[in-house]
Protein backbone atom coordinates (compact mmCIF):
# COMPACT_ATOMS: atom_id res chain seq x y z
CA UNK A 1 0.00 0.00 0.00
CA UNK A 2 2.83 2.34 0.91
CA UNK A 3 4.50 1.43 -2.34
CA UNK A 4 1.32 2.20 -4.26
CA UNK A 5 1.08 5.61 -2.61
CA UNK A 6 4.73 6.26 -3.49
CA UNK A 7 4.10 5.41 -7.13
CA UNK A 8 1.01 7.63 -7.26
CA UNK A 9 2.88 10.61 -5.84
CA UNK A 10 5.71 10.07 -8.32
CA UNK A 11 3.25 9.77 -11.21
CA UNK A 12 1.55 13.03 -10.18
CA UNK A 13 4.85 14.93 -10.04
CA UNK A 14 5.88 13.56 -13.43
CA UNK A 15 2.45 14.40 -14.85
CA UNK A 16 2.99 18.09 -14.12
CA UNK A 17 6.55 17.93 -15.39
CA UNK A 18 5.70 16.05 -18.58
CA UNK A 19 2.61 18.05 -19.49
CA UNK A 20 4.54 21.28 -19.15
CA UNK A 21 7.24 19.84 -21.40
CA UNK A 22 4.43 18.88 -23.77
CA UNK A 23 3.55 22.57 -24.08
CA UNK A 24 6.94 23.53 -25.49
CA UNK A 25 7.85 20.35 -27.36
CA UNK A 26 4.45 19.01 -28.30
CA UNK A 27 2.65 22.18 -29.26
CA UNK A 28 5.47 24.57 -30.06
CA UNK A 29 7.98 21.99 -31.36
CA UNK A 30 10.70 23.71 -29.36
CA UNK A 31 13.14 21.16 -27.99
CA UNK A 32 13.83 22.82 -24.66
CA UNK A 33 16.63 20.75 -23.18
CA UNK A 34 16.73 23.07 -20.15
CA UNK A 35 13.36 21.94 -18.84
CA UNK A 36 14.97 19.84 -16.14
CA UNK A 37 16.92 22.94 -15.09
CA UNK A 38 13.59 24.59 -14.25
CA UNK A 39 12.65 21.47 -12.27
CA UNK A 40 15.96 21.61 -10.39
CA UNK A 41 15.65 25.32 -9.61
CA UNK A 42 12.14 24.84 -8.23
CA UNK A 43 13.31 22.00 -6.03
CA UNK A 44 16.30 23.96 -4.72
CA UNK A 45 14.27 27.13 -4.04
CA UNK A 46 11.86 25.12 -1.92
CA UNK A 47 14.74 23.29 -0.25
CA UNK A 48 16.59 26.48 0.67
CA UNK A 49 13.41 28.33 1.59
CA UNK A 50 12.17 25.69 4.00
CA UNK A 51 15.48 24.72 5.58
CA UNK A 52 17.15 28.09 6.07
CA UNK A 53 14.02 30.26 6.01
CA UNK A 54 10.64 29.19 7.21
CA UNK A 55 8.43 29.21 4.15
CA UNK A 56 4.88 28.02 4.26
CA UNK A 57 3.55 25.73 1.57
CA UNK A 58 2.02 28.28 -0.75
CA UNK A 59 4.92 30.71 -0.46
CA UNK A 60 7.36 27.95 -1.38
CA UNK A 61 5.34 26.74 -4.34
CA UNK A 62 4.82 30.23 -5.71
CA UNK A 63 8.47 31.18 -5.13
CA UNK A 64 9.68 28.02 -6.88
CA UNK A 65 7.43 28.47 -9.90
CA UNK A 66 8.23 32.14 -10.20
CA UNK A 67 12.01 31.66 -9.99
CA UNK A 68 11.92 28.96 -12.66
CA UNK A 69 9.76 31.17 -14.81
CA UNK A 70 12.12 34.12 -14.44
CA UNK A 71 15.11 32.02 -15.41
CA UNK A 72 13.26 30.73 -18.44
CA UNK A 73 12.76 34.32 -19.54
CA UNK A 74 16.53 34.71 -19.44
CA UNK A 75 16.98 31.52 -21.44
CA UNK A 76 14.26 32.51 -23.89
CA UNK A 77 15.92 35.84 -24.51
CA UNK A 78 19.00 34.07 -25.80
CA UNK A 79 17.57 30.91 -27.31
CA UNK A 80 14.29 31.90 -28.94
CA UNK A 81 15.98 33.87 -31.69
CA UNK A 82 17.82 30.74 -32.85
CA UNK A 83 16.64 28.04 -35.22
CA UNK A 84 16.14 24.38 -34.36
CA UNK A 85 19.69 23.03 -34.17
CA UNK A 86 21.19 26.05 -32.43
CA UNK A 87 18.18 26.27 -30.14
CA UNK A 88 18.85 22.77 -28.86
CA UNK A 89 22.52 23.67 -28.32
CA UNK A 90 21.62 26.89 -26.48
CA UNK A 91 19.18 25.19 -24.12
CA UNK A 92 21.65 22.36 -23.50
CA UNK A 93 24.33 24.89 -22.58
CA UNK A 94 21.93 26.74 -20.27
CA UNK A 95 20.97 23.51 -18.59
CA UNK A 96 24.63 22.70 -17.98
CA UNK A 97 25.29 26.17 -16.56
CA UNK A 98 22.48 25.70 -14.05
CA UNK A 99 23.85 22.28 -13.18
CA UNK A 100 27.39 23.63 -12.76
CA UNK A 101 26.13 26.49 -10.57
CA UNK A 102 24.20 24.06 -8.37
CA UNK A 103 27.35 22.00 -7.88
CA UNK A 104 29.76 24.90 -7.39
CA UNK A 105 27.87 27.47 -5.30
CA UNK A 106 28.51 25.49 -2.16
CA UNK A 107 27.50 28.27 0.19
CA UNK A 108 23.96 28.31 -1.11
CA UNK A 109 23.34 24.86 -2.47
CA UNK A 110 25.75 22.73 -0.45
CA UNK A 111 27.32 21.42 -3.66
CA UNK A 112 27.16 17.73 -4.44
CA UNK A 113 26.13 16.91 -0.90
CA UNK A 114 22.75 18.43 -1.49
CA UNK A 115 20.27 19.82 0.97
CA UNK A 116 18.61 17.35 3.30
CA UNK A 117 16.04 17.54 6.02
CA UNK A 118 13.44 19.41 4.01
CA UNK A 119 10.34 19.35 6.20
CA UNK A 120 6.99 18.19 4.95
CA UNK A 121 4.68 21.07 4.06
CA UNK A 122 2.67 22.88 6.68
CA UNK A 123 -0.76 24.27 5.97
CA UNK A 124 -1.63 26.62 8.83
CA UNK A 125 0.45 24.75 11.39
CA UNK A 126 -0.86 21.35 10.33
CA UNK A 127 2.08 19.27 9.10
CA UNK A 128 1.37 16.64 6.48
CA UNK A 129 3.60 14.02 7.90
CA UNK A 130 2.44 10.77 6.47
CA UNK A 131 2.39 9.83 2.86
CA UNK A 132 -1.38 9.44 2.42
CA UNK A 133 -2.14 13.01 3.42
CA UNK A 134 0.74 14.17 1.23
CA UNK A 135 -0.78 12.18 -1.62
CA UNK A 136 -4.07 14.06 -1.22
CA UNK A 137 -2.25 17.38 -1.39
CA UNK A 138 -0.20 16.38 -4.44
CA UNK A 139 -3.26 14.98 -6.14
CA UNK A 140 -5.19 18.21 -5.61
CA UNK A 141 -2.32 20.35 -6.87
CA UNK A 142 -1.80 18.08 -9.90
CA UNK A 143 -5.50 18.22 -10.73
CA UNK A 144 -5.50 22.02 -10.70
CA UNK A 145 -2.31 22.18 -12.81
CA UNK A 146 -3.56 19.73 -15.36
CA UNK A 147 -6.86 21.60 -15.61
CA UNK A 148 -5.00 24.82 -16.33
CA UNK A 149 -2.82 23.08 -18.89
CA UNK A 150 -5.87 21.51 -20.53
CA UNK A 151 -7.49 24.92 -20.87
CA UNK A 152 -4.24 26.15 -22.40
CA UNK A 153 -4.12 23.25 -24.86
CA UNK A 154 -7.66 23.60 -26.08
CA UNK A 155 -7.92 27.37 -26.05
CA UNK A 156 -6.74 29.98 -28.53
CA UNK A 157 -3.23 30.15 -27.09
CA UNK A 158 -2.74 26.42 -27.58
CA UNK A 159 -4.06 26.57 -31.11
CA UNK A 160 -1.74 29.42 -32.01
CA UNK A 161 1.25 27.68 -30.45
CA UNK A 162 0.45 24.50 -32.34
CA UNK A 163 0.20 26.50 -35.55
CA UNK A 164 3.57 28.08 -34.80
CA UNK A 165 5.09 24.65 -34.40
CA UNK A 166 3.70 23.35 -37.65
CA UNK A 167 4.40 26.33 -39.87
CA UNK A 168 6.16 29.28 -38.37
CA UNK A 169 6.15 31.51 -41.43
CA UNK A 170 2.44 31.01 -42.05
CA UNK A 171 1.70 32.24 -38.56
CA UNK A 172 4.01 35.20 -39.02
CA UNK A 173 2.12 36.02 -42.20
CA UNK A 174 -1.10 36.03 -40.18
CA UNK A 175 0.38 38.75 -38.01
CA UNK A 176 0.91 36.89 -34.72
CA UNK A 177 3.79 37.94 -32.48
CA UNK A 178 5.71 34.68 -32.42
CA UNK A 179 8.44 35.83 -30.06
CA UNK A 180 5.94 36.92 -27.42
CA UNK A 181 3.96 33.70 -27.80
CA UNK A 182 7.02 31.50 -27.48
CA UNK A 183 8.30 33.46 -24.50
CA UNK A 184 4.94 33.08 -22.76
CA UNK A 185 4.87 29.36 -23.50
CA UNK A 186 8.39 29.05 -22.08
CA UNK A 187 7.43 30.97 -18.95
CA UNK A 188 4.34 28.86 -18.30
CA UNK A 189 6.16 25.62 -19.02
CA UNK A 190 9.08 26.46 -16.73
CA UNK A 191 6.81 27.66 -13.94
CA UNK A 192 5.03 24.33 -13.90
CA UNK A 193 8.39 22.56 -13.94
CA UNK A 194 9.40 24.62 -10.92
CA UNK A 195 6.19 23.68 -9.21
CA UNK A 196 6.85 20.01 -9.85
CA UNK A 197 10.34 20.49 -8.43
CA UNK A 198 8.89 22.03 -5.31
CA UNK A 199 6.63 19.00 -4.80
CA UNK A 200 9.60 16.72 -5.40
CA UNK A 201 11.61 18.50 -2.70
CA UNK A 202 8.72 18.24 -0.25
CA UNK A 203 8.25 14.55 -0.96
CA UNK A 204 11.81 13.21 -1.04
CA UNK A 205 12.99 15.67 1.65
CA UNK A 206 16.43 15.76 -0.01
CA UNK A 207 17.72 17.44 -3.16
CA UNK A 208 21.08 17.04 -4.82
CA UNK A 209 22.41 17.84 -8.30
CA UNK A 210 22.49 14.23 -9.45
CA UNK A 211 18.69 13.83 -9.39
CA UNK A 212 18.38 16.40 -12.17
CA UNK A 213 20.63 14.90 -14.77
CA UNK A 214 20.61 14.23 -18.48
CA UNK A 215 18.68 10.99 -17.95
CA UNK A 216 15.72 12.87 -16.44
CA UNK A 217 15.66 14.87 -19.67
CA UNK A 218 15.57 11.76 -21.83
CA UNK A 219 12.80 10.33 -19.66
CA UNK A 220 10.69 13.45 -20.23
CA UNK A 221 11.46 13.32 -23.93
CA UNK A 222 10.39 9.68 -24.01
CA UNK A 223 7.14 10.44 -22.20
CA UNK A 224 6.13 13.23 -24.54
CA UNK A 225 7.07 11.38 -27.71
CA UNK A 226 5.49 8.07 -26.71
CA UNK A 227 2.34 9.95 -25.78
CA UNK A 228 2.21 11.68 -29.15
CA UNK A 229 3.60 15.22 -28.91
CA UNK A 230 0.85 17.78 -28.51
CA UNK A 231 -1.71 15.33 -27.20
CA UNK A 232 -2.97 16.06 -23.66
CA UNK A 233 -4.47 12.65 -22.90
CA UNK A 234 -1.67 10.78 -24.68
CA UNK A 235 0.84 12.43 -22.40
CA UNK A 236 -1.11 11.40 -19.29
CA UNK A 237 -1.21 7.81 -20.49
CA UNK A 238 2.46 7.66 -21.38
CA UNK A 239 3.51 9.21 -18.05
CA UNK A 240 1.70 6.49 -16.13
CA UNK A 241 3.10 3.85 -18.49
CA UNK A 242 6.71 5.00 -18.43
CA UNK A 243 6.93 5.72 -14.71
CA UNK A 244 5.43 2.36 -13.81
CA UNK A 245 6.97 0.07 -16.43
CA UNK A 246 10.51 -0.07 -14.95
CA UNK A 247 9.15 -0.81 -11.48
CA UNK A 248 9.01 -4.63 -11.93
CA UNK A 249 12.83 -4.41 -12.30
CA UNK A 250 12.99 -3.83 -8.55
CA UNK A 251 11.54 -7.21 -7.83
CA UNK A 252 13.82 -9.17 -10.12
CA UNK A 253 16.93 -10.76 -8.75
CA UNK A 254 19.49 -8.31 -10.07
CA UNK A 255 22.11 -6.39 -8.12
CA UNK A 256 20.99 -2.94 -7.05
CA UNK A 257 23.63 -1.04 -9.01
CA UNK A 258 22.16 -2.47 -12.22
CA UNK A 259 18.61 -1.27 -11.59
CA UNK A 260 19.31 2.35 -12.58
CA UNK A 261 21.06 1.60 -15.90
CA UNK A 262 18.48 -1.04 -16.79
CA UNK A 263 15.68 1.41 -16.16
CA UNK A 264 17.46 3.94 -18.36
CA UNK A 265 18.02 1.33 -21.06
CA UNK A 266 14.38 0.30 -21.07
CA UNK A 267 13.16 3.87 -21.35
CA UNK A 268 15.60 4.88 -24.10
CA UNK A 269 14.90 1.73 -26.13
CA UNK A 270 11.19 2.53 -25.93
CA UNK A 271 11.96 6.08 -27.08
CA UNK A 272 14.00 5.02 -30.09
CA UNK A 273 11.52 2.30 -31.03
CA UNK A 274 8.56 4.68 -30.92
CA UNK A 275 10.45 7.35 -32.88
CA UNK A 276 11.49 4.79 -35.48
CA UNK A 277 8.01 3.28 -35.87
CA UNK A 278 6.33 6.67 -36.07
CA UNK A 279 8.94 8.39 -38.19
CA UNK A 280 6.47 9.42 -40.87
CA UNK A 281 3.90 10.89 -38.53
CA UNK A 282 6.04 12.38 -35.78
CA UNK A 283 6.68 16.15 -36.10
CA UNK A 284 5.60 15.82 -39.69
CA UNK A 285 6.35 18.66 -42.03
CA UNK A 286 2.89 18.52 -43.55
CA UNK A 287 -0.40 17.65 -41.97
CA UNK A 288 -2.92 15.24 -43.47
CA UNK A 289 -6.05 17.15 -44.25
CA UNK B 1 52.68 34.39 -13.89
CA UNK B 2 55.69 32.15 -13.35
CA UNK B 3 53.40 29.29 -14.22
CA UNK B 4 52.53 30.76 -17.59
CA UNK B 5 54.60 28.35 -19.76
CA UNK B 6 53.06 25.39 -17.92
CA UNK B 7 49.58 26.85 -18.36
CA UNK B 8 50.24 27.29 -22.07
CA UNK B 9 51.38 23.70 -22.45
CA UNK B 10 48.33 22.48 -20.56
CA UNK B 11 46.18 24.60 -22.84
CA UNK B 12 47.84 23.00 -25.86
CA UNK B 13 47.18 19.51 -24.48
CA UNK B 14 43.55 20.21 -23.59
CA UNK B 15 43.04 21.90 -26.93
CA UNK B 16 44.48 18.91 -28.77
CA UNK B 17 42.11 16.51 -27.01
CA UNK B 18 39.15 18.74 -27.73
CA UNK B 19 40.30 19.06 -31.35
CA UNK B 20 40.29 15.30 -31.88
CA UNK B 21 36.81 15.03 -30.40
CA UNK B 22 35.23 18.15 -31.84
CA UNK B 23 36.41 17.89 -35.43
CA UNK B 24 34.34 14.74 -35.96
CA UNK B 25 31.27 16.40 -34.48
CA UNK B 26 31.67 19.42 -36.71
CA UNK B 27 32.29 17.31 -39.81
CA UNK B 28 29.17 15.25 -39.04
CA UNK B 29 27.12 18.42 -38.88
CA UNK B 30 28.65 19.81 -42.05
CA UNK B 31 28.09 16.70 -44.18
CA UNK B 32 25.09 14.97 -42.62
CA UNK B 33 23.45 18.18 -41.39
CA UNK B 34 22.56 16.70 -38.02
CA UNK B 35 23.75 17.42 -34.51
CA UNK B 36 24.92 14.05 -33.38
CA UNK B 37 24.31 14.16 -29.62
CA UNK B 38 25.55 10.60 -29.37
CA UNK B 39 28.98 11.65 -30.68
CA UNK B 40 30.73 11.69 -27.33
CA UNK B 41 28.85 8.65 -26.11
CA UNK B 42 30.27 6.80 -29.10
CA UNK B 43 33.66 8.08 -27.97
CA UNK B 44 32.98 6.66 -24.53
CA UNK B 45 31.81 3.33 -25.92
CA UNK B 46 34.86 3.02 -28.17
CA UNK B 47 37.21 3.88 -25.34
CA UNK B 48 35.55 1.21 -23.21
CA UNK B 49 35.92 -1.29 -26.06
CA UNK B 50 39.65 -0.50 -26.13
CA UNK B 51 39.68 -1.00 -22.35
CA UNK B 52 38.01 -4.37 -22.89
CA UNK B 53 40.63 -5.50 -25.40
CA UNK B 54 43.70 -3.93 -23.80
CA UNK B 55 43.09 -4.33 -20.07
CA UNK B 56 40.53 -7.07 -19.54
CA UNK B 57 41.41 -9.40 -22.40
CA UNK B 58 45.07 -8.32 -22.32
CA UNK B 59 45.72 -8.20 -26.04
CA UNK B 60 48.82 -6.27 -27.02
CA UNK B 61 48.52 -2.64 -27.94
CA UNK B 62 48.43 -3.17 -31.69
CA UNK B 63 45.92 -6.01 -31.57
CA UNK B 64 43.73 -3.98 -29.24
CA UNK B 65 43.92 -1.04 -31.59
CA UNK B 66 42.93 -3.17 -34.60
CA UNK B 67 40.07 -4.82 -32.75
CA UNK B 68 38.86 -1.45 -31.52
CA UNK B 69 38.94 -0.03 -35.05
CA UNK B 70 36.91 -2.98 -36.34
CA UNK B 71 34.43 -2.78 -33.48
CA UNK B 72 34.13 0.99 -33.89
CA UNK B 73 33.34 0.77 -37.58
CA UNK B 74 30.71 -1.84 -36.72
CA UNK B 75 29.26 0.42 -34.01
CA UNK B 76 29.28 3.42 -36.36
CA UNK B 77 27.40 1.40 -38.99
CA UNK B 78 24.72 0.36 -36.52
CA UNK B 79 24.26 3.92 -35.32
CA UNK B 80 24.24 5.32 -38.85
CA UNK B 81 21.75 2.87 -40.31
CA UNK B 82 19.43 2.61 -37.31
CA UNK B 83 19.52 6.01 -35.68
CA UNK B 84 20.38 8.50 -38.42
CA UNK B 85 19.56 7.22 -41.89
CA UNK B 86 15.83 6.45 -41.31
CA UNK B 87 15.16 10.09 -40.50
CA UNK B 88 16.59 11.84 -43.51
CA UNK B 89 14.25 14.22 -45.24
CA UNK B 90 11.94 14.56 -42.26
CA UNK B 91 11.72 17.05 -39.40
CA UNK B 92 15.06 18.11 -37.86
CA UNK B 93 13.75 17.17 -34.43
CA UNK B 94 13.73 13.45 -35.27
CA UNK B 95 17.49 12.86 -35.57
CA UNK B 96 18.03 15.11 -32.53
CA UNK B 97 15.72 12.97 -30.42
CA UNK B 98 17.00 9.76 -31.94
CA UNK B 99 20.65 10.55 -31.22
CA UNK B 100 19.75 11.57 -27.66
CA UNK B 101 18.09 8.18 -27.28
CA UNK B 102 21.11 6.45 -28.81
CA UNK B 103 23.39 8.27 -26.37
CA UNK B 104 21.36 7.09 -23.38
CA UNK B 105 21.25 3.53 -24.71
CA UNK B 106 25.05 3.49 -25.08
CA UNK B 107 25.53 4.94 -21.61
CA UNK B 108 23.26 2.40 -19.95
CA UNK B 109 24.79 -0.54 -21.86
CA UNK B 110 28.29 0.49 -20.81
CA UNK B 111 27.14 0.98 -17.21
CA UNK B 112 25.55 -2.48 -17.23
CA UNK B 113 28.52 -4.31 -18.74
CA UNK B 114 31.41 -2.41 -17.21
CA UNK B 115 29.90 -0.96 -14.05
CA UNK B 116 29.73 2.66 -13.02
CA UNK B 117 33.10 2.77 -11.32
CA UNK B 118 35.93 4.77 -12.81
CA UNK B 119 38.30 2.78 -15.00
CA UNK B 120 41.71 3.80 -16.08
CA UNK B 121 44.04 2.93 -18.93
CA UNK B 122 47.67 3.04 -18.07
CA UNK B 123 51.06 2.33 -19.49
CA UNK B 124 54.41 2.59 -17.70
CA UNK B 125 56.48 4.63 -20.12
CA UNK B 126 53.61 6.94 -20.88
CA UNK B 127 53.24 8.62 -17.54
CA UNK B 128 56.77 9.58 -16.53
CA UNK B 129 57.23 13.31 -16.44
CA UNK B 130 59.97 14.88 -18.51
CA UNK B 131 61.23 18.29 -17.59
CA UNK B 132 61.86 20.70 -20.47
CA UNK B 133 63.02 24.06 -19.20
CA UNK B 134 60.45 25.13 -16.64
CA UNK B 135 57.62 22.89 -17.85
CA UNK B 136 56.72 19.32 -17.08
CA UNK B 137 55.20 17.09 -19.74
CA UNK B 138 54.68 13.38 -20.07
CA UNK B 139 55.34 11.43 -23.29
CA UNK B 140 51.58 10.80 -23.44
CA UNK B 141 50.87 14.50 -23.52
CA UNK B 142 53.40 15.03 -26.30
CA UNK B 143 51.72 12.15 -28.14
CA UNK B 144 48.35 13.87 -27.76
CA UNK B 145 49.63 17.14 -29.19
CA UNK B 146 51.42 15.48 -32.11
CA UNK B 147 48.41 13.27 -32.91
CA UNK B 148 46.15 16.31 -33.09
CA UNK B 149 48.57 18.13 -35.39
CA UNK B 150 49.09 15.11 -37.67
CA UNK B 151 45.36 14.37 -37.89
CA UNK B 152 44.56 18.01 -38.70
CA UNK B 153 47.14 18.10 -41.48
CA UNK B 154 46.01 14.75 -42.92
CA UNK B 155 42.36 15.83 -42.77
CA UNK B 156 43.16 19.10 -44.50
CA UNK B 157 45.07 17.32 -47.26
CA UNK B 158 42.29 14.78 -47.79
CA UNK B 159 39.53 17.35 -47.86
CA UNK B 160 41.35 19.78 -50.12
CA UNK B 161 43.41 17.70 -52.55
CA UNK B 162 41.86 14.26 -53.00
CA UNK B 163 38.89 13.30 -55.18
CA UNK B 164 37.12 11.90 -52.14
CA UNK B 165 37.63 15.20 -50.35
CA UNK B 166 35.96 16.96 -53.26
CA UNK B 167 33.03 14.58 -53.01
CA UNK B 168 32.72 15.34 -49.30
CA UNK B 169 32.75 19.06 -49.90
CA UNK B 170 30.21 18.67 -52.69
CA UNK B 171 27.79 16.69 -50.54
CA UNK B 172 28.25 19.15 -47.69
CA UNK B 173 27.46 22.05 -49.94
CA UNK B 174 24.51 20.72 -51.95
CA UNK B 175 23.68 17.02 -51.83
CA UNK B 176 21.18 17.03 -54.68
CA UNK B 177 23.63 18.70 -57.02
CA UNK B 178 26.28 16.21 -55.99
CA UNK B 179 23.90 13.39 -56.76
CA UNK B 180 23.27 14.74 -60.22
CA UNK B 181 26.97 14.55 -61.06
CA UNK B 182 27.15 10.94 -59.99
CA UNK B 183 28.19 11.06 -56.35
CA UNK B 184 26.30 8.76 -53.98
CA UNK B 185 25.54 10.92 -50.95
CA UNK B 186 24.79 7.96 -48.68
CA UNK B 187 28.21 6.44 -49.25
CA UNK B 188 29.97 9.74 -48.64
CA UNK B 189 27.92 10.41 -45.52
CA UNK B 190 28.58 6.96 -44.14
CA UNK B 191 32.33 7.22 -44.74
CA UNK B 192 32.50 10.66 -43.15
CA UNK B 193 30.45 9.47 -40.19
CA UNK B 194 32.66 6.44 -39.63
CA UNK B 195 35.80 8.55 -39.92
CA UNK B 196 34.39 11.06 -37.44
CA UNK B 197 33.53 8.27 -34.98
CA UNK B 198 36.99 6.70 -35.35
CA UNK B 199 38.69 10.05 -34.73
CA UNK B 200 36.66 10.73 -31.66
CA UNK B 201 37.27 7.25 -30.31
CA UNK B 202 40.99 7.87 -30.73
CA UNK B 203 40.47 11.01 -28.67
CA UNK B 204 38.54 8.99 -26.12
CA UNK B 205 41.32 6.43 -25.77
CA UNK B 206 43.85 9.21 -25.19
CA UNK B 207 41.52 10.69 -22.57
CA UNK B 208 41.40 7.25 -20.97
CA UNK B 209 45.19 7.19 -20.72
CA UNK B 210 45.44 10.80 -19.62
CA UNK B 211 42.72 10.72 -16.97
CA UNK B 212 40.07 8.03 -16.67
CA UNK B 213 36.97 6.43 -18.14
CA UNK B 214 33.48 6.70 -16.72
CA UNK B 215 30.14 5.98 -18.42
CA UNK B 216 29.13 9.63 -17.95
CA UNK B 217 32.13 11.08 -19.75
CA UNK B 218 30.00 11.35 -22.88
CA UNK B 219 27.81 13.90 -21.17
CA UNK B 220 30.73 16.08 -20.13
CA UNK B 221 32.60 15.99 -23.42
CA UNK B 222 29.63 16.64 -25.71
CA UNK B 223 29.46 20.18 -24.41
CA UNK B 224 33.16 20.72 -25.05
CA UNK B 225 32.72 19.39 -28.59
CA UNK B 226 29.69 21.61 -29.13
CA UNK B 227 31.47 24.64 -27.69
CA UNK B 228 34.54 24.16 -29.87
CA UNK B 229 32.42 23.58 -32.98
CA UNK B 230 30.07 26.49 -32.38
CA UNK B 231 33.01 28.76 -31.63
CA UNK B 232 34.71 27.91 -34.88
CA UNK B 233 31.58 27.48 -36.93
CA UNK B 234 29.68 24.21 -37.23
CA UNK B 235 30.83 22.36 -40.31
CA UNK B 236 34.00 24.41 -40.63
CA UNK B 237 36.92 22.04 -39.97
CA UNK B 238 39.65 24.64 -39.61
CA UNK B 239 37.36 26.79 -37.50
CA UNK B 240 36.60 23.90 -35.18
CA UNK B 241 40.29 23.11 -34.78
CA UNK B 242 40.99 26.73 -33.92
CA UNK B 243 37.96 26.79 -31.64
CA UNK B 244 39.20 23.73 -29.73
CA UNK B 245 42.54 25.34 -28.98
CA UNK B 246 40.89 28.63 -28.03
CA UNK B 247 38.59 26.75 -25.68
CA UNK B 248 41.53 24.88 -24.14
CA UNK B 249 43.32 28.18 -23.76
CA UNK B 250 40.34 29.92 -22.11
CA UNK B 251 39.80 27.08 -19.65
CA UNK B 252 43.39 26.82 -18.52
CA UNK B 253 44.09 30.55 -18.35
CA UNK B 254 40.89 31.30 -16.47
CA UNK B 255 41.61 28.90 -13.63
CA UNK B 256 45.37 29.43 -13.77
CA UNK B 257 45.71 33.18 -13.40
CA UNK B 258 45.98 34.82 -10.06
CA UNK B 259 45.00 38.49 -10.07
CA UNK B 260 46.01 40.03 -6.75
CA UNK B 261 45.19 36.93 -4.76
CA UNK B 262 41.79 36.29 -6.36
CA UNK B 263 41.57 33.14 -8.44
CA UNK B 264 38.76 30.98 -9.67
CA UNK B 265 38.34 27.59 -8.05
CA UNK B 266 39.31 24.80 -10.42
CA UNK B 267 35.82 23.33 -10.26
CA UNK B 268 34.62 26.13 -12.51
CA UNK B 269 36.93 24.96 -15.28
CA UNK B 270 34.28 23.04 -17.14
CA UNK B 271 31.69 25.82 -16.95
CA UNK B 272 33.57 28.01 -19.39
CA UNK B 273 32.54 25.90 -22.32
CA UNK B 274 28.88 26.57 -21.52
CA UNK B 275 29.38 30.30 -21.27
CA UNK B 276 31.39 30.26 -24.48
CA UNK B 277 28.49 28.55 -26.26
CA UNK B 278 25.91 31.07 -25.07
CA UNK B 279 28.19 33.99 -25.76
CA UNK B 280 28.93 32.88 -29.31
CA UNK B 281 25.25 32.13 -29.99
CA UNK B 282 24.34 35.62 -28.84
CA UNK B 283 26.92 37.49 -30.86
CA UNK B 284 28.15 35.38 -33.77
CA UNK B 285 25.94 32.31 -34.15
CA UNK B 286 27.75 31.17 -37.27
CA UNK B 287 31.04 31.00 -35.44
CA UNK B 288 33.73 33.60 -35.06
CA UNK B 289 35.49 32.54 -38.24
CA UNK B 290 32.46 32.74 -40.46
CA UNK B 291 31.91 35.63 -42.81
CA UNK B 292 28.22 34.91 -42.99
CA UNK B 293 25.86 37.13 -41.08
CA UNK B 294 22.93 34.93 -41.97
CA UNK B 295 20.40 34.63 -39.16
CA UNK B 296 20.53 31.31 -37.44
Amino acid sequence: MEYGIHLCILVCIYLILAQSFNITLGLGRLLNLAHVAGYAIGAYVTAIGTTTGDMGLFTAIIASSFTSGLLSLLLGGIALRLSDDYFAIGTLAFSSIVSALLINCKGVTNGVLGISGIPRPKIADFELLNNSSFLFLVFAITFVCLAIIYILFSGPFGRALRAQGENRSALLALGRDIRLMNTTAFFISSSFAGLAGSLYAYYINYVDPSSFSFSEMTLLLTIVIVGSPGSFWGCIGSTIFLVCIPEPLRFLDIPSYLVGPMRQLLQSVILVLVVWLNRNRLFSLTREV
Amino acid sequence: MELLPQILINALITGSLYALIAVGFSLTYGVLKILNFSHCHLMMAGAYLFYLFFVELEFGIFSSALCTIAASVFLASIVFFLFIRPFEGRSILLPLVSTLGCATILESLVAIFFGVNVKSLSGDWISESIEIGSIFVTPLQLLIISTAIIISVVLAIILQFTPFGRQVRAVAERATAAESVGITPVRVRFTVFSAAVLLTILGGILVGFESNLTPTMGQSFILKAVAASVLGGLGNVWGTLAGSFILGFIENIAVGIDIGGFSLPASYKDSFAFFVILFVLLLRPNGIFSMRRRSV
